[in-house]
């Protein structure tokens, strides 16, 4: 449930509300809006049935969450959740914001496959607008006989560029035991579809402080990827981004199907930003720049699009890659869709901690 | 001169720096005593609360301990959400030391 507080409400009110709660062995989580503070409760609830919360001095309203997912509710939150990418300690000198009004385009190759394109890659993309970089270390091939990423070496390299183009990197962890050396090199943690129930990695990922870019599962439902990004923010980590990337039907001229409803369903039903992997969800740069203006249109705060020097010879997803020129005409295009959807395309801007130093 | 003057001012300023990490060391060694301390306490209270034959876990005294560490965290000007996150852990390790002995 969440206590929605009066406005004007002190600190040490708050304080009393949350030790009253908490002395039930729940547990609090606060979110202050701008005309309002709300205090959300995690545990078994029954447990504050005679705790008189609504007669507390600064309590407004108390009301139920009756859906399964708490943290990532609506309810839970004053405000939509910005996520900021590479503000910790200006690790990266720029930094991209997810949620909001602006639209952040996050960027890259599908795999690294050497340094020198992946640096081609990020200096081309941010020219054109993209506020963040991508690219895998480690990929999650269908086949055991796929290429499967370059690995640590890939880190590094992503380290590397990160450092002299300033884009903020976002890479796909798959195992619990890459974290620590994934959160070292890149700013955001990937969930792949393929590992969007995986609740062992989803817990470990609560606990690292790196925004969590979770990807819907191939045929999961928005319920269910609402319940795994619960599963990260009960560990402790609220810097979650959720993305649609298509689902399974019976459509073959496509590689998935774009849930386009999926968007303004999530808006409506959770507080967490919403961005679209057009390029997954059609499988073919054609559809790439079509999908991404109905992801905008349709509210998405972003997008991950796959970009690569040379498509037709890349080592993996070259079908639905974009070329340099390819992204940079569709990053032209998509102004004018974010303009009508009340938008503003954002690139990476230089982070507090990089202005200041 | 004016070089000699600027390097002058860095190693200066690199001495004050050697000497604030230094503080720093000894600061994180005192919270670790002080933290070795509380866990041994704790394991006291155990004790006493199973031979008092009361229920080891106690969350209305956890509650208070939270409440107090957040309002004297705004006293000394520190977020008071993140010492309040300092403190479940804390609390966690106490109650993993009272615990130890069921």
């Amino acid at each position: 449930m969440v206590i929605i507080t009066r406005s004007g409400i002190t600190d040490a009110e708050l304080d009393v509300i949350r030790e009253r709660v908490e002395q039930r062995g729940l547990r609090t989580h606060l979110s202050r809006g701008v005309e309002r503070t709300i205090i959300g409760c995690i545990g078994d609830e029954s447990l504050l049935a005679e705790v008189p919360l609504r007669s507390l001095p600064g309590v407004e309203d108390v009301v139920p969450v009756l859906k399964p997912y708490k943290l990532a509710s609506r309810e839970f939150a004053a405000m939509p959740t910005v996520v900021r990418v590479g503000d910790d300690g200006g690790r990266a000198p720029l930094v991209a914001s997810f949620g909001g009004v602006g639209i952040a385009v996050i960027a890259g190759p599908c795999s690294v496959e050497g340094a020198e394109m992946l640096r081609a890659t990020a200096v081309a993309v941010r020219a054109a607008g993209a506020s963040m970089l991508r690219g895998g270390a480690f990929k999650p091939r269908t086949s055991p006989y796929a290429f499967q990423g370059l690995g640590d070496a890939a880190l590094r390299m992503i380290a590397e560029v990160r450092r002299d183009v300033g884009l903020p990197v976002v890479t796909e962890v798959m195992d619990p035991r890459q974290i620590d050396s994934v959160a070292e090199h890149a700013d955001m943690l990937q969930v792949g579809a393929r590992n969007m129930q995986n609740f062992s990695l989803l817990s470990e990922l609560g606990r690292v402080k790196r925004p969590v870019l979770l990807k819907r599962g191939l045929s999961a439902t928005i319920k269910e990827l609402l319940m795994a990004a619960e599963y990260i923010m009960a560990q402790g980590n609220r810097d979650v981004v959720l993305c649609e990337r298509g689902i399974r039907t019976f459509e073959n001229a496509t590689r998935n199907t774009l849930d386009v409803a999926a968007v303004p369903v999530l808006k409506r039903e959770t507080h967490l930003p919403v961005i679209v992997d057009p390029s997954h969800a059609g499988g073919i740069s054609d559809l790439v720049a079509p999908l991404s203006f109905a992801a905008i249109a349709a509210g998405a705060d972003g997008l991950i699009v796959e970009v690569h020097p040379d498509p037709a010879s890349a080592l993996s997803d070259g079908d639905q890659s974009l070329s340099f020129d390819a992204f940079r005409l569709m990053m032209a295009r998509l102004t004018a869709f974010a303009d009508a959807a009340g938008r503003t395309l954002v690139g990476a801007r230089p982070s507090a901690a990089g202005a200041a130093a | 001169m004016t070089d000699a003057k600027t390097s002058a001012d860095a190693a200066a300023a690199r001495e004050s720096l050697a000497r604030a990490r230094r503080e720093i060391e000894e600061i994180d060694r005192e919270l670790i005593a002080l933290l070795a301390r509380r866990v041994g306490r704790s394991k006291e209270i155990g004790t006493l609360k199973r031979i008092a034959g009361m229920p080891t876990l106690d969350p209305a005294r956890e509650a208070e301990v939270i409440r107090r560490a957040a309002s004297v965290a705004r006293e000394q000007g520190l977020s008071d959400e993140k010492v309040r996150d300092i403190f479940w852990q804390i609390i966690g390790l106490s109650r993993t030391a009272q615990t130890e002995g069921e």
